[in-house]
This record gives C-alpha cells, structure tokens and sequence, in this order.
C-alpha cells in the first residue's frame, strides 16, 4: 500500500479532488439552504462574536494609547487628578460617541420613516476579510427577521444588499462591489443603466445610450427594476462622462454618496419592494 | 486532531483580525494576509492528506467573510499550499525566509488569479492601480510570516506536534 502510485502522490491527489471541488463550488455557487451554504453560516456565526471583540478591543486600545500619551508628563503631585480629568475625558469621549451613535439611529429612523416601508437598524462590526472584494459584517442575522438578497441602506444612500446570514450576523455585498450590480437612472435626463463596482474601486454606470443627455454632477438613483432598492434613493453623482472611442455605450463614473468605510449603523429595509410582491401574486 | 484545533484557532483569530481591523485602519494594504501565511506553513512543513483538507477548508472559511464567490478562496488556498507542498519537497530547506517568499507570491499570485476568476482575464488590464497596494501587503504579510511561523511553532511545541514533518 505504502509503496503504491495512490499513496505516493496522495497530497497531490487530494488537492487536486479539492480544486475540482473549489471550480464547483465557484461555478454553481451556493444557495441559501444548501448543504453547503450551513458551514458558511457556522463560519460567520463563531466569527463575528471574535470579530465584534476585536473591533471593541482595537477601539479601546487606541483610548487607551491616546490616555497613556497624556499622562506620559504628568507630576506625581497631579497624579490623581490627571486620572480623574481622563476618566471625565473618557467619559466624555464615550457619551460623545452615544450622541454619535444616537444621531446615526435618529438620521436611520428618519430615512425609515421617509421609505415608508419596514426596516430595521444594524451595527457594522467588520469589512471584507480580504480585501480584494468589499463586503461589510452586520451584528444582526435571522434572528433579526434578516433574509439575504435584503436592501442596505445608510441616511446619505444605498449600501448594498444581503449576502450571506447566519443567526445572529450577515455580510453585505457593497455596491461598490466588482461583482455587484444594481438597475439605477439619471435623474436629470432620465437616462437608466446599470450601476456597477470596478475592481479598483468606484462605480460605474454600464448599458448607457451614446446618444443620453448624461452629464458631470447629475445625481443616480434607483429605478426599483432590480426587485431589491426600492425606487428614488441616492446611489451617487456622476463624476465623469467619456463619449471618446468606440462602443455603443457611455463610460460613466459614479462617485458613490456613502463613505463605506466610515458606515457605523445601516438600515435593512426587510419589506420587498412592491412590484415583487405583485410578482409572487401572479 | 491537535494539528485541527490549532489551526482552527488561528484561522478564527486571523480571520476577526482581517476583518476587524481594516474599519479602523483608514489603508487596507497595510494589513498582512494571515491566512495565506497559514497555508505556507501547511504546504512547507506538513505533507499529508489533512493539511491538503486544511488548507481548503481554510480557504472556504475565508470565503465565509470574504467576497460573494465561495469557493474562490478555497481554490486559491489549496493552490498556495499545492506550491508551498511542491517547494518543501524540492529544497533542502524550508526555512522563514523561504516561507516569507512563498508568502510574498503567494498573496500577489492568489489577488490577481482571483480577480481573472471572478471577472474573467481582461479584468487583470484594470488592476494597475491596485498593484502598488497589493505589493505593500505582499511585502507585510512576508514580514509578518516569521513571527506566524513561529507562533505556530510554539503552538505545534506546546500542543505535542512535531514543527516540520518528516519528509517523504
């Protein structure tokens, strides 16, 4: 057995079973409720309780160098007293951090209460652990009434949508994404397209008519098509229109209108846009 | 099994870390690649069916926190430790410093191989301008890799494994 063709190359054997497995995988993807798809969830859900600790412990960490540094000089004599104006400062700095966050949740609210549709808040508690794609990890899952392929949302625009879920965490595909793709249109000239992520980075707005009156600074928005951003919510503002070279379309830049990486609180809107619903009826 | 839990604590601790981390640091390439330097110090110091399952598994870990592909991550997991596996049985020696280069290549070959899987070949045109960042983090996660190399280590000496295995 020992000495036999299988048993000598059994490393490489298995390896290559296992980058056929990957090719599958990649190939058919994995579906919500697949058997594949529990490992996934089982994954996300003993990460992001570690994850959570580590985002705590790096926010705390930091307090703590800024509170070392000035403390560094101080006299023994004031001693007690620089202790204590730290502790008001940190205090400060966490009620401060409260006004934040509370501003966040009341901007959320204001922007639920505007779609007119059932939403519901989550904490981001870490991005994409490559980097290589942008996703976001949510501190909420299905015990939240989450589904995947849910609209994200943020007070200044769209986010993205819901791609993976476990019990008590989710994981956001941003619309930034190389990957994603969501149905938007040109607000001034109505001109609709699909917006789309580019691999270093931005946005862009693909399928545009050459002929579309598309200009430098109009606003992009959802058209409500995709079955996923209700209709009219800010997707960014046009920062570059080519017409030059061939093709039948325009090369459209969008600058996104949210800062993902400074997204503390979003939104969830858990209600299906209407049309879907209609959809289901049929 | 010992070798299992320890790389399973590792993996979990790696991966908070990289997903963690970049919410506060404001240049993502500053952070070093954990779980390709794992997979390298699969395929050099441990030949055999389960680091092979490891490593995969690895990567369909990654794939849990990271991207909208599974199974991207777990091909270019079992192809780091393919290529580490194939270097250890080649050289005589399989030190840091071998490692951190595997390491280096590693993290460029697996970005660029992503990209060209996820969106076919002509996307590799449209990463110029994120080669200067994927070299810096090639470049940390290389000097990082001792230190992960030798954590590990210290977790193999603590929990009864041998460091490297015997070779076949």
């Amino acid at each position: 057995m020992r000495g036999s063709f299988l048993w000598r190359n059994r490393v490489l054997l298995t390896s290559g079973v296992l980058l056929i497995l990957s090719l599958h995988l990649i190939s058919t993807g994995v579906h919500p409720g697949d058997l594949a798809a529990r490992p996934q969830s089982a994954i996300l859900e003993i990460v992001s309780p570690v994850d959570a600790a580590f985002t705590r412990l790096s926010e705390g960490a930091s307090s703590l160098v800024g509170d070392y540094l000035d403390l560094l000089n101080v006299r023994k004599e004031n001693t007690h007293l620089r202790i204590e104006l730290a502790r008001v400062k940190s205090d400060q700095a966490r009620l401060a951090e409260l006004e934040v966050e509370n501003r966040h949740l009341g901007e959320l609210l204001e922007l639920k209460d505007a779609l007119g549709t059932n939403a519901v808040a989550a904490n981001v508690i870490g991005s994409d652990a490559t980097g290589l794609s942008r996703t976001l990890i949510l501190a909420s899952g299905t015990s939240d009434g989450l589904r995947t392929g849910m609209a994200v949302l943020a007070n200044q625009g769209v986010v993205g949508k819901i791609i993976a879920i476990s019990q008590h965490a989710s994981r956001v595909l941003l619309i930034d994404d190389h990957n994603s793709a969501l149905d938007g249109f040109d607000q001034r000239s109505r001109a609709r397209g699909i917006v789309a992520g580019m691999v270093d980075d931005g946005l862009i707005l693909k399928y545009a008519d050459r002929s579309q009156d598309i200009r430098s600074g109009d606003t992009i928005v959802t058209s409500g098509l995709d079955g996923i951003f209700p209709r009219g919510l800010l997707v960014g503002t046009i920062q570059s229109v080519h017409r030059e070279g061939p093709g039948l379309f325009l090369a459209v830049r969008i600058t996104p209108a949210v800062d993902f990486r400074e997204l503390e609180q979003v939104l969830i809107v858990t209600q299906p846009p209407p049309h879907l619903d209609e959809q289901a009826g049929d | 099994m010992r070798l299992i839990l320890l790389f399973a604590a590792f993996v979990v601790l790696g991966l908070a870390f990289e997903s963690a981390v970049p919410h506060l640091v404001s240049f993502r390439a500053l952070i070093p690649n954990l779980i390709i330097i794992l997979a390298v110090d699969l395929g050099l110091r441990h030949h055999g069916v389960l680091p092979a399952m490891l490593a995969f598994t690895m990567g369909y870990a990654t794939d849990a926190l990271s991207g909208s592909q599974p199974g991207l991550n777990a091909f270019m997991m079992t192809m780091v430790f393919i290529v580490s596996y194939g270097i250890s049985t080649q050289l005589m020696v399989t030190n840091a410093f071998v490692g951190a280069t595997v390491v280096f290549f590693g993290v460029i070959a697996t970005a660029l191989a992503t990209v060209a899987i996820a969106n076919g070949f002509d996307a590799l045109s449209d990463t110029g301008s994120i080669l200067p960042g994927l070299t810096l983090e090639a470049a940390i996660s290389a000097m990082v890799a001792p230190f992960v190399f030798a954590m590990l280590a210290t977790g193999k000496r603590l929990t009864g494994l041998p460091a490297r295995a015997a070779r076949e």
